[in-house]
């Protein structure tokens, strides 16, 4: 299955990406962010990264998430090939969907994703330089289950 | 359909009218005239509208002609909030914090410089670090990137970057007040260490261009401007360290707007009231950012300025590089302004919009002050650019507030397809325009047909009055990230 495709917004760049469970979707998001900086082919698992990161809605959680990797990538140079979801909570497994926005039931509660990363620092040199991603953001955000599958879209600010 | 609803007010602008949208506290005016209307994406009008409706809004939510979509807030609007009960919002200023231009005049001509052009630029390209993932030459330690945060540029010209004589002719003295590095994330420092002194990627690039046109030889002369005159243009923000603290403060003032009880039609445009803490600590890490950008520019300046010197050896004195002007057009300001008769202290935020303050105001400095501020409006990297010089009009009619630049006409996956298969660098060289660029994508992201042509935006501001044209400059040499 496609983990991602990239979408067309004036001005800026987006993804939607697919998962056959949420991590899975948010592992496709995270892969098809590095692939609009880089080409991830020319990238070796070199060393590790522990990620952790947290926010009041799941749709927070994965703009949180990958403004985590863009801060890895920004300040050193961190480039993730492989990536393991260790946790994420609330798992929305059971309920079958996403914890109500403010206002609603589960509100405050915490939405929490731990990961591992390999990769690799990225090399000028050696691969390719193709999009600036400044920030992922909050415009045209979506994180949603579609039969039976997640679906997720977020736009880069570039 | 709500844009029925919009009323042309003369041949430089339209009304987004207070019926537009509910909940509208001001009307909207967007600076366009037939041409650029139809270019006009409805999304956009949206957003203007969506900004009516912030809390403490005052005179009206403006667009200039290079309007396109952003987040939130759309790119080219000026916004102003009393202090009283109006908000700060991180979306009206961007991502890229103080993202801006400079523009440096020189002694050369034309003639001597394009037979070196090609050499000229691909050095300009190895000393100037530019592009996704490329580190500075310089590297911060924390206290020292707390001192550049208060001091901006002038931290830039103590570490021996430039003159102090360039100070006064940088927007604010290229050191805002106010700014408050305890207020900084650890992810922002870090961010931010190793990116002092880089151009970054996207549309921010380093070119060398020469006056091509004269619209007024007086103004221009004032501004030490004349025909076939090589020039410098830098473009670039605060890099990876503004992004930081615009991520971060999205956060914040998400939080904020349920603290406070805003309602909003666009949740990407959380604010906070002016005299919240949210917002203070906001305008004090704006100001921060903006300062690192002002640094930035100046560091780029300098190693420009000796590559120019090393290629043509010749003194700094006979090659006479100095700067004209630089303008911050992703920024929230204090200023005073007058409304309804009344003189008001007011938080403009201007994002993708330039300041364009007119002869006599008191915030020029002392060499412009009879001339007015200089106004500098980058194209795309096939076109031209301007110099332009803020007026009366833009006091009285835009928060003393003009355009930017183009703004993008096709989405940059869109410019990517269509440059497919083409070399874009090699249909640039064929009209006359050497460039460099780090990365591929960048060059087919930015060439010309992805952008409004920037002379119909600057025509638009000139016939409104907004601010004046003075000279044209035309590219021959670009560096891009």
């Amino acid at each position: 299955m496609k983990r991602f495709t990239v979408l067309d917004i004036s001005g800026d760049i987006g993804l939607r990406a697919y998962g056959e469970s949420l991590k899975d979707a948010f592992i496709s998001a995270a892969i098809g962010m590095y692939s609009l900086i880089t080409n991830l082919d020319a990238f070796k698992e070199e060393k590790t990264i522990d990620v952790f990161t947290e926010s009041d809605s799941m749709e927070g959680l994965l703009v949180s998430w990958l403004n985590e990797l863009i801060f890895h990538f920004d300040a050193y140079g961190f480039i993730g090939k492989r990536i393991v979801i260790t946790e994420i909570t609330p798992s929305l497994s059971a309920s079958g969907g996403l914890p109500p926005r403010r206002g609603g039931v589960g509100e405050g509660e915490a939405c929490k994703l731990k990961a591992t990363i390999s990769g690799e620092d990225f090399d000028p040199e050696r691969h390719e330089r193709k999009l600036l991603v400044k920030a992922a953001t909050y415009h045209r955000l979506r994180v949603e289950k579609k039969d039976d599958k997640w679906e997720i879209d977020v736009i880069f600010d570039i | 359909m709500a844009l029925e609803k919009l009323r042309r007010i003369d041949d430089t602008k339209i009304e987004v009218p207070l019926d537009y949208k509910p909940g509208m506290g001001v009307k909207g005016i967007i600076y366009v005239d037939d041409l650029l209307e139809k270019e006009l994406e409805t999304q956009s009008i949206d957003q203007v509208a969506n900004v009516a409706t912030l809390p403490g809004i005052v005179g009206a939510s403006l667009a200039m002609p290079d309007i396109h979509t952003g987040y939130g807030f759309a790119i080219g609007g000026v916004a102003a909030f009393n202090l009283k009960d109006g908000i700060v919002s991180p979306g009206g200023v961007g991502y890229d914090i103080n993202c801006g231009v400079r523009l440096l005049r020189s002694n050369l001509k034309k003639e001597i410089v394009l037979p070196r052009i090609k050499e000229l630029v691909n050095i300009l390209y190895n000393e100037i670090p530019s592009g996704v993932g490329s580190k500075g030459k310089i590297r911060l330690s924390p206290e020292d990137e707390g001192r550049l945060l208060i001091h901006g540029a002038r931290w830039a010209v103590e570490q021996g970057f430039g003159d102090a004589g360039d100070l006064e002719r940088i927007e604010s003295g290229g050191c805002i007040d106010g700014a408050d590095p305890s207020l900084i994330s650890r992810k922002a420092y870090e961010r931010g260490k190793a990116q002092q002194g880089t151009l970054g990627s996207g549309n921010h690039f380093l070119e060398v261009q020469y006056v091509d046109e004269i619209y007024d030889e007086k103004a221009a002369g004032s501004l030490g401007l004349f025909n076939d005159q090589i020039t410098v243009m830098i473009h670039t923000g605060s890099r990876g360290f503004g992004h930081q603290v615009c991520t971060d403060f999205l956060e914040v003032m998400e939080r904020a707007v349920i603290k406070y009880k805003i309602e909003l039609p666009d949740k990407e445009l959380a604010c906070a009231p002016y005299e919240s803490p949210e917002a203070q600590d906001y305008l004090s890490a704006m100001r921060a950012a903006a300062n690192y950008a002002w640094a930035n520019r100046q560091c780029i300046m300098h190693w420009a300025k000796e590559v120019f010197m090393r290629i043509f050896n010749i003194s700094p004195k006979e090659l006479g590089m100095t700067l004209i002007y630089d303008v911050a057009h992703n920024i929230a300001k204090i200023e005073e302004h007058v409304v309804n008769g009344k003189k008001m202290k007011l938080i403009i935020h201007r994002k993708g919009a330039t300041r364009a303050f007119p002869p006599g105001h008191p915030e020029l400095p002392e060499i412009y002050r009879a001339l007015g501020q200089p106004v500098l409006i980058p194209g795309d990297m096939g076109r031209v650019s301007f110099v332009l010089l803020g007026t009366g009009k833009a006091m009285k009619e835009t928060f003393g507030s003009t355009c930017h630049g183009a703004g993008r006409v096709m989405s940059r996956h869109q410019a990517i397809r269509k440059a497919k298969g083409r070399a874009i660098w090699r249909e640039m060289e064929d009209k006359g325009i050497i460039v460099r660029s780090a990365g591929r994508e960048t060059l087919a992201e930015e060439m010309s047909e992805a952008y409004k042509d920037v002379s119909n935006v600057v025509d638009v501001v000139h016939s409104a009055g907004i601010s004046k044209k003075i000279a044209r400059l035309r590219p021959i040499g670009v560096i891009k990230g």
